[in-house]
């Protein structure tokens, strides 16, 4: 009868792991990763923005429409332009992501179907979008 | 520091989730209007009248929209940037990266609640 152990290599293998090494970041696959990563820039001052509109209409009439002559500037034009491409990239992509990070079930309970959730999801979004608009441009009054 | 952000991630988490779908959701239709269809010469004056700005943004939904607006994204900014951070430099400066990013959210967001409460009741 053979040993147990007759078939155990003489020394043990090299592991299989990768070694450690820095990621090609010109990949479109990684060049769009980190373009996600880096709307947090655009979210940073986005959120600047409107800061500075919420103290501007808290502080007076004056303020208001200093801040309203800003925006036409072409920089904050340019900007907001960013802004908007920047929420249209994060949201198709992670809109793509959300269906799959849901949990297989809750309880007794299951998701929707995977489509499902994306067409709710942009529905919501388009849905959202277009109450903004109406309340920024005057349609809502 | 370290075991504190472990322990404040579930509400980390919370907000940079928020941020990224809310924040989405919200500031699609602000760069849109600002972006694209005030340099179109499509949003007229008097939407941007101060009266009717302080009647909008000052009922309970304007300001929970403003709040959102101003606050949320900074939260999708501070974990994104973190995670830039590490994928450039490495893991090692994390431990004052994320506690300066977190602080700038947390400022932000607690100076968007003041700016908030401070925009006067429409007469």
């Amino acid at each position: 009868m053979a040993h147990p152990q007759a078939m155990q290599p003489a020394r043990p293998p090299r592991t299989r792991t990768a070694r450690p090494k820095a990621p090609d970041y010109l990949r479109p696959r990684m060049l769009s990763y980190l373009l996600f990563d880096a709307t947090g820039i655009v979210y940073l001052l986005a959120g600047l923005v409107v800061l500075r509109a919420v103290f501007a209409l808290a502080s007076g009439p004056a303020a208001w429409q200093a801040f309203v002559a800003d925006l036409h500037h072409p920089g904050y034009v340019a900007f907001h332009l960013l802004t908007f491409v920047s929420a249209v990239f994060v949201g198709v992509r992670f809109f793509r992501l959300f269906p799959k990070a849901q949990p297989a079930r809750i309880g007794p309970l299951r998701p929707p179907p995977r489509p499902l959730i994306h067409a709710m999801l942009y529905a919501v979004w388009i849905a959202v979008t277009a109450f903004v608009v109406a309340a920024m441009v005057g349609v809502i009054p | 520091m370290r075991k504190l952000l472990l322990q404040l991630e579930p509400v980390i988490w919370l907000l940079f989730g928020q941020g990224i779908l809310i924040g989405t959701l919200l500031l699609t239709g602000w760069g849109l209007v600002l972006g694209v269809l005030l340099p179109l010469g499509m949003v007229p004056e008097e939407a941007l009248s101060y009266d009717r700005a302080l009647r909008v943004g000052g009922s309970l939904l304007g300001r929970l929209v403003l709040l959102g607006l101003a606050a949320l994204p900074l939260w999708k900014e501070a974990h994104h940037l973190r995670s830039l951070s590490i994928d450039f430099g490495g893991a090692e400066r994390d431990v004052w990266i994320a506690p300066l990013l977190y602080a700038i959210a947390a400022l932000g967001s607690l100076l968007a609640l003041v700016a908030v409460f401070r925009i006067p009741f429409p007469g």
